[in-house]
């Protein structure tokens, strides 16, 4: 479909043979055996490993690095210091505000930013000799006052993260749309909100890593990384390191997990290049955890909300209001993107006919963010349901009356939110009846009442959120107005070869799997289009050199990219082979039909060939195929972006940048103890519609595991720096992340309405469970807590928190229950 | 996260250990389950310049009834001691703490004995050595002393251990009849350290408390013993009130540190919670509730 | 600090992996989990935190679950170890429980699931029928960034019955007798 086009109306899909069926994944037996190789694994001769030295100060000036006593211990064969590094290599990829002000490096030049950040490369032997000589780098540090507070370091102008920026504000900026002020002065109620959702990160189990292997014969440099979406920013990263686009290769390897941690982690593979341009040996960089939490560029947002909601007496909706500060951290590589994701949904699954956003980004010693499931967006999600919520306690109606008044319409999708983002579409009520259904919300409302008169702190929250996919490039440019580049293009390529005996491999190109299902996925893609089974379909990534444009995984964007790209070969290849097989009936092609995995001539099915066959003629008889066909059976297509329109000039309208909107109602049933701040999760339901369902298993695994992570996000996990900006959660011990015994059983349920402009209606599901559990679970709390007139306004709710609230409440231990 | 080097010395009895030990002096240090000296060493928090190994004494591996005492030699693992029959019998509350130690396969690994010479302040088992009386023997070259768990503690992670010592044994009483006891904690996540826990016995005589012990853990350098409340139950017979009252004094004098989990007023508040629960759950079992 | 390759102690162990007994000369402070993935090439097991809080590590140590990154190679002197590669009983078969695995999608990303797998045959043998509760807190031991764990529960339930079925199967005169 053409960019700007006009909406189709919702096909419903056709009678699919494998989209919808929950069938096995290709990618287990392997992973099952332990064969499953990450990049951990790989061995190379001669391969080198790589430890990096990594600052103990959040702040400080680098007078000298002595590396004589380290380079001196055997088996190390090379120390590079941050002063070494930038002459062999150039600043990394930075999508920032400035990137010649707040300039990012692979080690710290003249000053570190943050506890971690590192300051030399120790090259050696083995991790462990690395790692004994790592200790012998003496850096003469000058400390200086640790920027620590965003709302402070945002009024300094004296003591700052960059000096060269001149603030620690890398950006700031208002976004107006629709007659807010009007909507706001019409009002009949305006609900307020301050909100803190603090640091977190993907922390995926695996960590990043990179073997770098240069070639001094030919100048070629290939590195095996286990990052994702390389063959879209690949010519950035061979100009970070000073390498010929053409003569640089990024092998994608499969991630234990990414969940955004694996996004633009340039660090990693830059270690491990320009280690192996240095010595001319592979050299591989694996972060341990304690690199990933403290240097792997991966906290996720540290968000301050100003929010304000307008409504009318009964509850209905007119305008909102965010002003949010971000505490990026050190640096700020992929600009305020996190943002752009809010904004693609910031009005929520509600008719909103106004809003404002204003997004201040602010540096501070911190590592910065990079992405986290949800992109920022389940930020403002949680921002916007805790409005609702309240507005709904102030009004005093049920929180799924007032979100049930306020939805979007079914009949009025496609629908243009204020920021000119589009909802292809959706049909919210029955998402959230469906919810309540399966929660059994009445029954355990009157538990709930029955429980409390025993004197149990239980509370159920409800939310109804909108979960976007599929980004286009513009919304990294429509922050500036005089952008360097206007990119629009976010493709994905895929390549389909069918061989002599039709079986049939599908390329996939900057993809790696890291339990996305992405083999599944193509596998079962390509089965409905040739109809076999998807057990049967090769699957192979292609490195980035030579590789078709391809955007990879990110923003929910690749089941709908894989299944807009391999439609695309599929029918190349059909097409081509349609000939052939006409050519052999002697019939026209256009009479030529493709029935259960072969040709046939249409009205008279025992004229029939398969697939097999004509591949195999497509192979090894040229002179019987029609004239101007060449041998083989292969084709590329390259699928752009389903929709998206330009932003406007002033920017009152970002245009079309993510379309493909799925929702999701989730409800949740807690217990708070309120001696010790405590939390149980009691019952869990979620019901999601991401469109047009491929493999309902998979999906559900990955709401589970999304609502898993959004649970720890409410309750568990935290990056936490003190006031002196050391890092006091870098480790397992300190980082909470859930084990079996803090995840709820929960119920799933699925609605599918199709996106009009994907094929088979497909939308991303990938992020969905973390983008709802947060407010879900902030409201059951509330609800817990009702006597106490506790409203969450800060995540993660720890137990001390929440015995801290119970306080200022004046609910304090002497009043609990004994 | 790797090691630093050290020079591994592997012993096969008691003898050559200590041996070892006296012989490397301060330098020297135990590997037993490894459970929580091994990830220091990979963070390099620790590195020693010598580990003796004593995985391999056998003779240290007992879990056994001796002399009315169930005694557990330096090496029997956890998971080990909390399947064993006179330690079900006969301690019931060193089993119920071993189910708050971590998990299985951390347990398979770390021995009671050796959790308890670590002396983690925020770790159950010191806090069930002090509760239940049990003593200790250190064995060196020169011979064998026996100390009181009570006495052995002495800060975190320091304790009465000599350079050139072995904790060798730990020797817990039986649990008298009829006796009650609860460990209880509360910790964020299933498994971890706790914000605070108790470890309470409780002996009755009709309804009245003819013995009590009360020990506090993750509230102060070293496990804590609640004398005062102890005090207050002796010749009572507890309602909620005088337990509440018992919880009051037992976090009367705290002052635990903080960290990123609890501040030093959040902590106390636990502590008291977790004291009243477990003298409460002890005093069940002491009436009959839940008998092994 | 003694730190260097050039003067490092080594000493010999012997231990089976798999089935298969190895000789080893290995320096002491080299942690299990590296000697099993770098000298032996079993790189099923995972480093994800080497502070013993993850169980990507887990092996069978003499049958019973541990942590290799918080054990040394010497320390395995005389040991028995599985790994999750000596699991499948053969190439085309896989063992019950990875099965039930597969079958639930009792993993998405394979990091944690050689010590998932490992905890479960563990579990089934102490317990071979048990409560999801009881399956939820026998894996707690081990985290899981991607599944929210309730696909690994269901893999262990049906595993369980996969595993009784089987045992029934082998048996079925003497259950009668």
């Amino acid at each position: 479909m053409s960019r700007g086009a006009e909406i189709p109306k919702i096909q419903a899909p056709r009678d699919l043979k494998w989209i919808g069926r929950s069938t096995r994944r290709v990618e287990d037996p392997k992973y099952l055996r332990g064969l499953g190789r990450y990049v951990a694994d790989l061995e190379f001769p001669g391969m080198l490993h790589a430890a990096i030295v990594r600052s103990p100060h959040p702040h400080a000036r680098i007078l000298g690095i002595d590396a004589e006593a380290a380079r001196q211990i055997p088996g190390v064969v090379a120390v590079v210091t941050g002063a070494e590094a930038a002459e062999l290599v150039d600043p990394l990829p930075d999508s920032g505000p400035a990137p010649d002000r707040h300039v990012f490096r692979v080690l710290a030049l003249d000053k570190v930013r943050y506890v971690g950040e590192g300051v030399a490369l120790v090259i050696a032997e083995s991790r462990y000799i690395a790692e004994d000589a790592r200790d012998y780098v003496d850096v003469d540090y000058e400390p200086l006052d640790p920027i620590v507070d965003p709302i402070a370091a945002g009024q300094d102008t004296s003591n700052l993260v960059h000096d060269a920026l001149g603030s620690n504000v890398a950006y700031d900026r208002t976004f107006t749309f629709g007659d807010v002020e009007r909507h706001f002065a019409e009002a009949d109620i305006v609900v307020r909100d301050r909100l803190h959702w603090r640091r977190g990160a993907a922390m995926p189990l695996d960590n990043g890593g990179a073997v770098g292997i240069y070639d001094p014969a030919t100048g070629e440099l290939t590195i095996h990384a286990n990052s994702i979406s390389m063959t879209w920013f690949a010519f950035a990263l061979a100009a970070t390191l000073r390498i010929p686009s053409n003569k640089f290769d990024v092998i994608s390897y499969a991630s234990g997990g990414s969940f955004g941690a694996r996004f633009c982690n340039w660090r990693v593979l830059v270690t491990a290049g320009l280690a192996s341009k240095l010595t001319g040996r592979p050299v591989k960089y694996s972060e341990d955890r304690l690199d990933h939490i403290t240097n792997g560029d991966q906290h996720a947002s540290d968000r301050y909300y100003d929010v304000e909601l307008a409504l009318t007496r009964d509850g209905i909706f007119r305008s909102l209001k965010t002003d949010v500060i971000d505490d990026y951290g050190a640096y700020c590589h992929l600009g305020v993107g996190t943002h752009g994701n809010a904004m693609a949904q910031v009005t929520g699954a509600y008719r909103i006919e106004s809003t404002v956003y204003r997004v201040r980004a602010v540096l501070t010693n911190k590592t910065q963010q990079g992405a986290y499931r949800g992109f920022g967006a389940e930020v403002a999600n949680w921002a916007i349901e805790r409005l609702v919520d309240k507005a709904a306690r102030q009004l005093d109606i049920d929180p799924a009356e007032i979100r049930r008044k306020n939805f979007i319409q079914p009949e009025q999708f496609p629908y243009h939110i204020p920021t000119g983002n589009m909802y292809d579409s959706g049909d919210y009520e029955r998402v959230l009846d469906h919810a309540l259904e399966l929660f059994g919300y009445d029954h355990w409302r009157a538990e709930q009442a029955r429980m409390r008169a025993d004197g149990r702190r239980v509370g159920i929250g409800l939310v109804s959120c909108q979960e976007r996919s599929v980004y286009s490039a513009t919304e990294f440019w429509f922050w500036y107005d005089d952008p360097a580049v206007q990119t629009t293009s976010t493709p994905e390529g895929v390549k389909l070869t069918a061989d002599a005996l039709g079986n049939l491999t599908v390329t996939l190109h900057s993809t790696p799997f890291w339990g996305n299902s992405s083999d599944t996925m193509a596998a079962m893609l390509v089965a409905e289009e040739f109809d076999v089974d998807p057990a049967t379909v090769g699957i192979e990534y292609h490195g980035t050199k030579g590789g078709l444009p391809a955007a990879g995984p990110g923003g929910s964007r690749l089941t709908v990219m894989y299944a807009g790209a391999i439609r695309g070969a599929a029918t190349k290849i059909k097409d081509k082979a349609r000939r052939i097989a006409a050519q052999q009936f002697e019939a026209d092609p256009e009479d030529v039909e493709w029935v259960d995995g072969g040709f046939q001539v249409r009205g008279t099915p025992d004229v029939r060939k398969e697939f097999g066959e004509i591949a195999m003629a497509a192979h090894l008889f040229a002179t019987e195929l029609p004239e101007g066909l060449q041998s083989g059976l292969e084709a590329s297509h390259v699928y752009d972006h389903p929709y998206t329109t330009m932003p406007s000039k002033d920017r009152t309208d970002l245009g079309v940048f993510y379309p493909c909107m799925g929702h999701a109602c989730h409800i949740a049933m807690v217990e708070v103890d309120v001696e010790t701040g405590g939390v149980k999760v009691l019952r869990y339901a979620a019901v999601h519609d991401a469109g047009t369902m491929v493999n309902p298993r998979s999906l559900e695994g990955q709401i589970i595991g999304g609502t898993a992570q959004g649970i720890a996000t409410a309750l568990l996990e935290e990056l936490v720096y003190d006031d002196q900006g050391q890092l006091l959660s870098s480790s397992f011990t300190d980082f909470l992340m859930p084990t079996a015994m803090e995840v709820p059983e929960l119920d799933i349920g699925h609605e599918e309405t199709p996106s009009p402009i994907t094929e088979y209606g497909i939308k991303g599901g990938g992020e969905a469970g973390r983008m709802m559990a947060p407010g879900a679970m902030s409201a059951a709390i509330d609800d817990a807590l009702v006597d106490y007139g506790i409203h969450v306004a800060e995540l993660p709710a720890t137990p001390e928190r929440i015995v801290r609230w119970i306080g200022e409440a004046g609910g304090g231990a002497g009043s609990a229950p004994r | 996260m790797k090691p630093a080097a050290f020079e591994y010395h592997r012993v096969g009895t008691t003898a050559e250990a200590v041996a070892v030990l006296d012989q490397l002096g301060e330098d020297g240090r135990v590997l037993a389950g490894g459970q929580s000296l091994v990830p220091l060493m990979n963070f390099r928090l620790a590195q020693p310049e010598h580990l003796v190994d004593i995985n391999g004494v056998g003779e240290l591996g007992y879990v056994r009834h001796d002399d009315g005492m169930l005694a557990l030699g330096a090496t029997a693992r956890q998971a080990h001691v909390a399947a064993a029959e006179p330690a079900r019998s006969d301690v019931p509350l060193l089993v119920e703490a071993l189910g708050f130690v971590a998990h299985p396969p951390i347990r398979h690994r770390g021995t009671v004995v050796g959790s308890i010479a670590h002396a983690d302040p925020a770790a159950e088992l010191p806090s069930v050595a002090v509760a239940c009386h049990a003593s200790l023997t250190l064995t060196s070259r020169a011979g064998s002393r026996d100390v009181a768990a009570e006495d052995f503690f002495l800060g975190p992670f320091e304790t009465l251990l000599a350079p050139g010592e072995l904790v060798t044994e730990v020797r817990f009483p039986p649990s008298a009849p009829g006796a009650g006891w609860a460990f209880v904690e509360f910790a964020r996540r299933h498994g971890d350290f706790a914000i605070a826990g108790a470890a309470v016995t409780l002996a009755l005589d009709g309804d009245r408390v003819a013995d009590a012990s009360i020990v506090l853990c993750a509230v102060g350098p070293r496990p804590l013993r609640a004398d005062r409340a102890e005090a207050l139950l002796l010749g009572q017979a507890p309602d909620a009130e005088l337990i509440a009252e018992a919880a009051e004094r037992a976090v009367a004098d705290l002052a635990p540190g903080a960290d990123i989990h609890g501040g030093t007023e959040y902590r106390i508040g636990v502590a008291r919670v977790q004291v009243r629960r477990a003298i409460t759950l002890a005093l069940e079992r002491a009436n009959g509730g839940d008998r092994r | 600090m003694t730190a260097s390759a050039s003067n490092a102690q080594t000493l010999p162990i012997t231990v089976t992996v798999n089935g298969r007994a190895y000789e080893l000369a290995l320096e002491p402070r080299k942690l299990l989990a590296d000697v099993l993935r770098q000298d032996l090439g079993l790189t099923g097991l995972n480093i994800g935190c080497a502070h013993g809080v993850c169980g990507s590590c887990t092996i069978l140590l003499d049958g019973e679950t541990v942590r290799s990154c918080t054990l040394f190679g010497v320390q395995a002197d005389g040991a028995e170890i599985t790994t999750i590669e000596g699991v499948a009983p053969s190439f085309e078969e896989l063992h019950p429980v990875q099965e039930a695995f597969w079958a639930q999608q009792g993993l998405q990303c394979g990091y944690c699931t050689p010590g998932m797998v490992l905890r479960t045959i563990e579990l089934l043998r102490e317990n071979p029928d048990p409560t999801r509760e009881q399956a939820r807190e026998a894996i707690a031991s081990n985290l899981c960034r991607c599944t929210g764990y309730q696909f690994i529960v269901d893999a262990v339930i049906d595993a369980a019955a996969r595993l009784r079925s089987a045992a029934q199967q082998e048996e079925p005169d003497e259950s009668r007798s």
